[in-house]
């Protein structure tokens, strides 16, 4: 009973200290100004316009208003000073911010002959609440997972920094080869993730051999029906934020995205047939392989789901925009989500092939005696 | 024939030859959730209210994704309603985050995509923005549901008597089994989605801090970080629901026992 309090104690102990840790980071990015070399203004006062009615050819209803925001400069040469900044908002606020009293802003600052300050609103400072969420994120995962939260930590943060890195490489290659450096970059991803969730061992050979073939193989078939089909219908033209060659860009954020779906799976299936051999070492090659497709058809449709929420709900508020626009709902379909669509096809198409091959390579190569 | 077509096709015959009516199942409800997805931006698109139009589309998504996949009648159930629960509580996060942080609808790196599109259509971008969260995350709060409740119905099944103290300390068992692989296909997933807007920002040279003021970058971050707050409390949660269920069952038992 003792030791139950007294392990209690340490567990409201360690949620105290996650929540002072908490409070101190987002108190800590509310009062960074000084790390910035752009000005920040805070906002000590709002002085609100009228609002004015705008209609645009489609018939689309919006207000817009003018605010006059005072506020004080929090950093750089110009620290203390007062200044007052227009800014103008809308209702649907899409390209536009509408700040308040509190609010922290970049802005730009133009000097005038007569020492005289002048400013323009330039964008709103969002550090404090990705801090929040990250602590959020960090904090509930190591009080809740403790060590495997820590390693699941851990796995994201080293493939954020390798990730980080293939981009800088990339970018010094001019994007001519994007595709064979996030190809092999995929190849250490998935060969570090599963040596820390697996450990190195003949069960991650074969769950890294599954992933990697699974992956293949889905690029294979993808490369394949493109030549039959001519890409007839891909418009690669509609994909966002693209500053280099879009086909092989297209192909390797598709390799990308799978890839973590096909390791999830393929680790699950062949976990599941290892423990099944440890209690049922009888089990023939052919009744272990059944079992892995057994079990790899019910977690693939749950798995193609997960991928394609990530890659078409996104389009959501351009598709929504382009239909606000007067555009029929086929033109919005092919312009927005369809790349997303096929990206969503070729993850589950190496999904659901990574099914067959765990489970061959699972019930082919494991031990015949697996040890406990 | 247009390659999206043909791709369906492929991923619709791996999925019977492998998966049979299983795999069929699966299929149809990838199918329709795209369906209710489309649906969702219609209806925002002729003014409903986002928020509300988004929860129920979530709610059927989730039941879609469930109930159509093969499980036995407890864990599905289960599933459902701890992953329903997670959605609730994900609105509740999300909403004031979104309004905290000031990302929504489009950043200065869209302006080429809204050439000539009208921005000013008097929907809440904030609520959309919200709404696009909350979607994106759908798949995975469903996965990560029904891997838990299969988890521990299989345990049940093996010790029927195990006490439902023991089995909330299975279902975080259980959890921390799928934490790892879930987050890399979270990170993955999402990553490989922004790799475009990556190679701009280091292409554009933008400093760290801009970086991370960034509207696209802190609207996209801040989904990866919805989704994995989302896997991490389905965890417990699931497992909480399946105690109650497994302890309202053996109730029944006990007193249909003692009717007899």
């Amino acid at each position: 009973m003792q030791g139950l309090l007294k392990k209690r104690k340490v567990t409201l102990g360690l949620w105290l200290v996650v929540l002072l840790i908490g409070s101190l980071l987002v108190w800590g990015t509310q009062h960074d100004a000084s790390l910035y070399r752009d000005p920040i203004m805070q906002v000590t006062s709002v002085q609100k316009g009228q609002a004015t009615k705008e209609e645009d050819d489609f018939h689309n209803v919006d207000y817009q208003t003018k605010q006059k925001l005072s506020g004080r400069i929090l950093n750089g040469k110009y620290r203390g000073q007062k200044l007052t900044v227009t800014n103008t908002y809308s209702l649907s606020g899409a390209m536009d911010q509408h700040y308040r009293k509190g609010s922290q802003l970049f802005i730009v600052v133009h000097q005038h002959r007569h020492g005289q300050l002048t400013a323009t609103a330039k964008d709103a400072k969002r550090d404090t609440a990705l801090i929040f969420m990250l602590w959020l994120v960090v904090g509930l995962l190591l009080l809740i997972m403790q060590f495997s939260g820590f390693m699941a930590f851990l796995s994201v943060a080293l493939n954020g920094v390798l990730f980080l890195m293939a981009i800088i490489l990339n970018g010094s290659t001019q994007g001519a080869r994007v595709l064979w450096i996030f190809g092999s970059l995929a190849v250490v991803f998935a060969a570090l993730t599963l040596w820390l969730v697996i450990g190195a061992n003949r069960q991650m050979l074969i769950t890294l051999a599954t992933t990697l073939g699974g992956t293949a193989l889905s690029i294979i078939v993808a490369l394949l029906v493109f030549h039959f089909t001519h890409e007839k219908g891909m418009y690669y033209e509609s994909m966002q934020y693209v500053t280099q060659l879009p086909r092989p860009l297209f192909l390797a954020e598709t390799l990308l995205g799978s890839l973590g779906a096909v390791m999830d799976e393929s680790t699950d299936i062949i976990s599941s047939l290892f423990a099944l051999k440890r209690e049922r070492p009888e089990l023939s090659a052919t009744q272990v392989f059944k079992s892995g497709r057994q079990i790899g058809s019910t977690i693939m449709g749950p798995l193609i789901n997960v991928l394609f929420f990530i890659f078409v709900a996104d389009t959501f508020p351009m598709a929504m925009l382009y239909l606000k626009n007067g555009n029929s709902w086929g033109y919005t379909f092919s312009m927005n989500m369809s790349m997303g669509v096929v990206q969503s096809l070729i993850s589950g198409i190496g999904i659901v092939l990574a099914v067959p091959l765990a489970s061959y390579l699972a019930s082919r190569f494991m031990e015949k005696k697996v040890r406990a | 024939m247009s390659t999206i077509n043909v791709l369906g096709l492929v991923l619709l015959a791996l999925m019977v030859l492998v998966g049979g009516k299983a795999g069929f199942q699966s299929f149809l409800a990838l199918l329709l959730n795209f369906g209710l997805l489309f649906l969702a931006i219609v209806l925002v698109a002729f003014h409903f209210p986002p928020l509300p139009v988004t929860l129920v589309v979530g709610v059927l998504v989730l039941a879609l994704t469930i109930f159509m996949s093969s499980g036995d009648d407890l864990s599905s159930t289960v599933a459902f309603l701890a992953s329903a629960a997670v959605l609730v509580i994900l609105v509740l996060l999300i909403v004031p985050v979104e309004h905290w942080a000031l990302v929504q609808g489009f950043g200065p790196e869209d302006s080429e995509d809204l050439e000539g599109l009208s921005v000013l259509v008097g929907i809440n971008f904030v609520q959309v923005t919200t709404a696009t969260a909350i979607l994106s995350t759908l798949g995975a709060i469903a996965e990560a549901a029904m891997a838990i409740s299969a988890g521990l119905s299989e345990i049940l099944e093996q010790h029927p008597k195990v006490s439902t103290r023991a089995l909330l300390g299975d279902g975080i068992a259980v959890g921390k089994q799928i934490i790892g692989t879930t987050f890399n296909t979270l990170f993955f997933g999402f990553f490989g989605g922004f790799l475009a807007l990556f190679i701009w920002f280091t292409g554009v040279h933008y400093s760290f801090g801009e970086i991370f003021n960034d509207k696209i970058f802190v609207s996209e971050i801040l989904m990866i970080l919805f989704a994995m707050v989302s896997v991490i409390l389905t965890v417990p949660i699931t497992t909480w629901v399946m105690t109650r269920a497994v302890a309202g069952q053996r109730k029944r038992a006990a007193k249909q026992m003692n009717e007899k």
